[in-house]
Parts: C-alpha cells; structure tokens; sequence
C-alpha cells in the first residue's frame, strides 16, 4: 500500500518552526505556506525542483495560521494569530499587503475566500466568524459577525460554486451559513462528532462535506434537498445534511486536516500520528470508504494539512510541525 | 396484654427518635435553603439582568449617536453604515426586556452583539465594551 503514495520531494519550508498551513494558486503553479516563523512563503516548480519565490514577511506578529488564495489568482490572504488578517497582492517583483484586517479579539485560525471572490471569511478563537466583502476599488468591509459557535471556530471553507460557509468549530459541530435577506444566518448544524471538529472539505460538487476531528474520526455528510427522493424531511428552504459515514479506526491520534480532490474524488487526511492516509469511495448500496494509501512517517512530527493539486491529479502536497513541505505522488491503487 | 401494646409503641417512639429527627431536620433544612435560593436568585437574577440592560443600553446609545451623526453626511459612502446602524437599532428594540423566560434570548443577544462589532469595524471604532465599576484611570 506504501506505493500508492510516493514521495517526490521534501523541502525544508519553515525552519526551526511549524509549517502550518499550505495553499495551492488556482492555477496549480504555485503553493503558499505559512507558519509559527510569522511568514508567508510562496514556492515554485522550476523543472521538478520546488523553491521558494517570496517570503512575505513584515506582516504579522504572531505565527501565521492559514493562508488563502483568491480565485483569480492575484491575491493571497494570511490569517494570524496577532488577531489580524493580511491581504496581500501579487506585484511583478512580488507581493504587497495592501490591507490589514482588524477587528477579531483574538487569534485569527482560518480564512477563506468565496468561489466569486468577492466574499471573504475569518473565523477565531473568539467563537465568532466573520464575512467580509470586497469591491473593486479593493475597499474590504464587514457584512457580518456571525455568534452561533461556543468555543473557538477552527476552520472556515466556502462551497465550491454557492455562497455558502462552512466552520468547524471546538464545540464539536459544523455549521453552515447563508445569506438571508441582506444578513447571514446559521442554516445548518451538523452534530455528531464527540470532539473539536479541526477542519470540513466540499467535494467537487458541493454536495456533499467531509469533516475531521479530535475524535479520530472522519465523517461524511450528505445534503438532501427539500423534497428528495430519499424520503429525508427538509424545511421548506434549507437543505438537510445527514452524516452517511464514518470512518473511524484508521487514525491513531487527532486528525488536523482532511483534502477532497476535486479531480479524483480521493480523501486524504493529515493526522496528529505523523501520518498521511487517503480513502477512496468504494462501491456499493450503501456509501462507504476505502483506505487506499497509508504512509506512517510522512513527516516526523504532527502532519498539519494536506492539500490536493487543483490541477494536476495525484499531486498531493503535505506539511507538519517538523517545519517540513513533502510533495507525493498518488496512484490509486488496483482493486480500490 | 395491655402492658405489652404500651410497651410497644413507647420503645418504638426512642427506637425511631433518631430517624424522626433526620426527617424532621430534613424538612425544616429542604425549606430554609429553598427560601435562601430564592433569595439569592433574585439577587443573581437581577444582577446578570442589569449587566445584559446596561450592555444593550450601551449598543443603543452609541448606534443613536452614530446614526445622528452619520444623517448630517448622508452619502453615498456613508449609506451601508446607515444601514447597519439602523439595523442594530431595529434589532435592540425588539429584543423582549419584559420576559426572561424568552427562549431566543441568548440567541439574539448574540445577534446583538455581532451586529455591534460589524457596524464597530464599519466606523472604524474600538469596540472594547467592558462592564466595570471604575471608570478608566486618569493619568497625568
């Protein structure tokens, strides 16, 4: 099972720190990382060789959480735990930040931009998520300041093609939101989980959202829409979202992160045991998950994310507390 | 035979003496602390209920001023702050002040204080809203 997942390359990203978060450009040619040394960095691919391009660095105080690209490609947002978000913008020799988000009362620990790009999401330690909206003239607003969580908000991700938020949170949920009649609302909570959920990932159609957790589990949700076939009860607006599996067993210790390609449909998850996994549905009546590929010391600490090439399949980039970027290459395995 | 039955019910009155106290300690304990609870529920009941009162006064008075303010500029730029304000302005006067058994409370406190915080980041204005009974220290 090793085969299925080989390493290509490991770089030395963020050394003497953790290497928390990595972001591939929309286009695929570029990766940005950040981490507990307060910097941004952007890599490229010269032939098969990753190097680094910029070090944004100047822009926080605190270790950097999690970075995000625009959909077109021209701006790089940075979440930090100095409580502000950084919008960065690609320059000819560079980048430049542009504007400095305030306004959470603590560590900044996700931010993602919406597929139209002109939404923007935060969320904090301070339970609270943020949507922000953007104009042309690269004016940033607050449109929204969303309480619904209890304790700190991990993660935040947007639908793939609606307006549509997901956060995960430490008080074990998920929660969806949308915007109802010029403010945004709580639509939807997903419980089940028996610990700090750490990250949600849409597959490509949206449909459906993956969700990992403290709990060493990883679950599958399905939305139903109202009037569905599958005789599940709905409002009369908002979609039902039903967990349709779980896969427990397979990690040993937290799971930080967990991928959806949106090319192959294979799930891959980052775990607190050093290890990369990747899951593929099977098929059958009912919906289920395989492990596909299982490498135990991908890093030699907490593997931290993991994140698919949007447009080279099987390209699967990797990071950990070991201050480490592994790049993999993934094959499905036969009879998978 | 008679004798006997007196017997009885005498050895049963010292034999039970000490259950019958407990109960009766019991009781008497259950409606002292009963009568105390109350007592200190209302305390704590009306001490969360001012501090929720002043915090929402607090909201109200700063977005009145805002918008007053904000009315003489009346602009375009200005408009979606307008509308914000309005927004909380709306939202705190039909918050239920009458009823604490409403069952949203918490809820819309929450909405509150989040429509607070955007139309804060709107002004650009801290949004540091402390409860304390000393004022901040004036240094010189």
């Amino acid at each position: 099972m090793k085969e299925a997942l080989e390493l290509l390359e490991r770089v030395s990203a963020h050394p003497e720190a953790r290497c928390w978060f990595l972001a591939w450009s929309p286009g695929g040619g570029l990766l940005a990382s950040c981490g507990g040394d307060r910097t941004v960095r952007v890599w490229g691919r010269d032939g098969p060789q990753w190097s680094c391009r910029a070090v944004l660095s100047d822009g926080h105080q605190r270790t950097v959480r999690r970075v995000a690209w625009s959909p077109c490609g021209n701006y790089l947002a940075s979440a930090s735990f100095d409580a502000t978000t950084c919008i960065w913008k690609k320059q000819e020799d560079g980048f430049e930040c542009i504007t400095t988000l305030e306004g959470h009362e603590n560590e900044v620990k996700s931010v993602a931009w919406a597929p139209s790009g002109t939404l923007l999401a935060t969320c904090s330690r301070d339970k609270s998520v943020w949507v922000w909206e953007v104009d042309e003239e690269e004016e940033y607003e607050c449109v929204s300041v969303l309480n619904s969580h209890t304790q700190d908000v991990k993660h935040v991700v947007w639908h793939p093609n609606q307006e549509l938020l997901a956060s995960a949170s430490y008080d074990d949920t998920v929660k969806l939101y949308r915007e109802e009649e010029d403010d945004w609302v709580c639509c939807a909570t997903l419980e089940g989980h028996q610990s700090t959920v750490w990250s949600v990932a849409f597959d490509r159609s949206g449909e459906r959202l993956a969700s990992c957790s403290d709990d060493r589990t990883v679950r599958v949700w399905q939305s139903y829409r109202p009037g569905n076939q599958h005789g599940v009860a709905c409002s009369s607006t908002d979609p039902t979202w039903k967990c349709i599996c779980n896969l427990s067993g397979y990690h040993t210790r937290t799971i930080y992160d967990v991928a959806w390609c949106h090319l192959t449909g294979a799930l891959a998850t980052a775990c607190g045991d050093d290890a990369i996994r990747v899951f593929e549905e099977s098929t059958g009546p009912e919906p289920s998950f395989s492990l596909a590929a299982h490498v135990p010391r991908a890093h030699a600490q907490d593997v931290n994310c993991v994140a698919w090439s949007p447009t080279e399949p099987g390209l699967l980039a990797s990071c950990g507390d070991d201050g480490d970027i592994a790049f993999w290459r993934y094959q499905r395995p036969e009879g998978c | 035979m008679a004798a006997v039955m007196v017997g009885h019910d005498m050895f049963e009155e010292i034999v039970m003496a000490e259950e019958r106290f407990h109960g009766e300690g019991y009781q008497e304990g259950y409606a002292e602390g009963s009568h105390v609870g109350v007592v200190e529920g209302r305390r704590y009941g009306s001490l969360h209920g001012a501090k929720i009162g002043s915090e929402i006064g607090y909201y109200l008075g700063f977005a009145l001023t805002w918008q007053c303010l904000l009315q003489k500029c009346a602009d375009e730029r200005n408009s979606k702050k307008i509308r914000a304000l309005n927004s909380l302005i709306r939202m705190i006067q039909k918050f239920p002040y009458e009823d604490p058994t409403y069952d949203k409370l918490q809820e819309d406190l929450g909405k509150i204080r989040g429509k607070f915080k955007q139309v804060c980041t709107m002004l650009n204005v801290q949004s540091d809203f402390r409860i304390s009974t000393e004022s901040s220290s004036l240094t010189f």
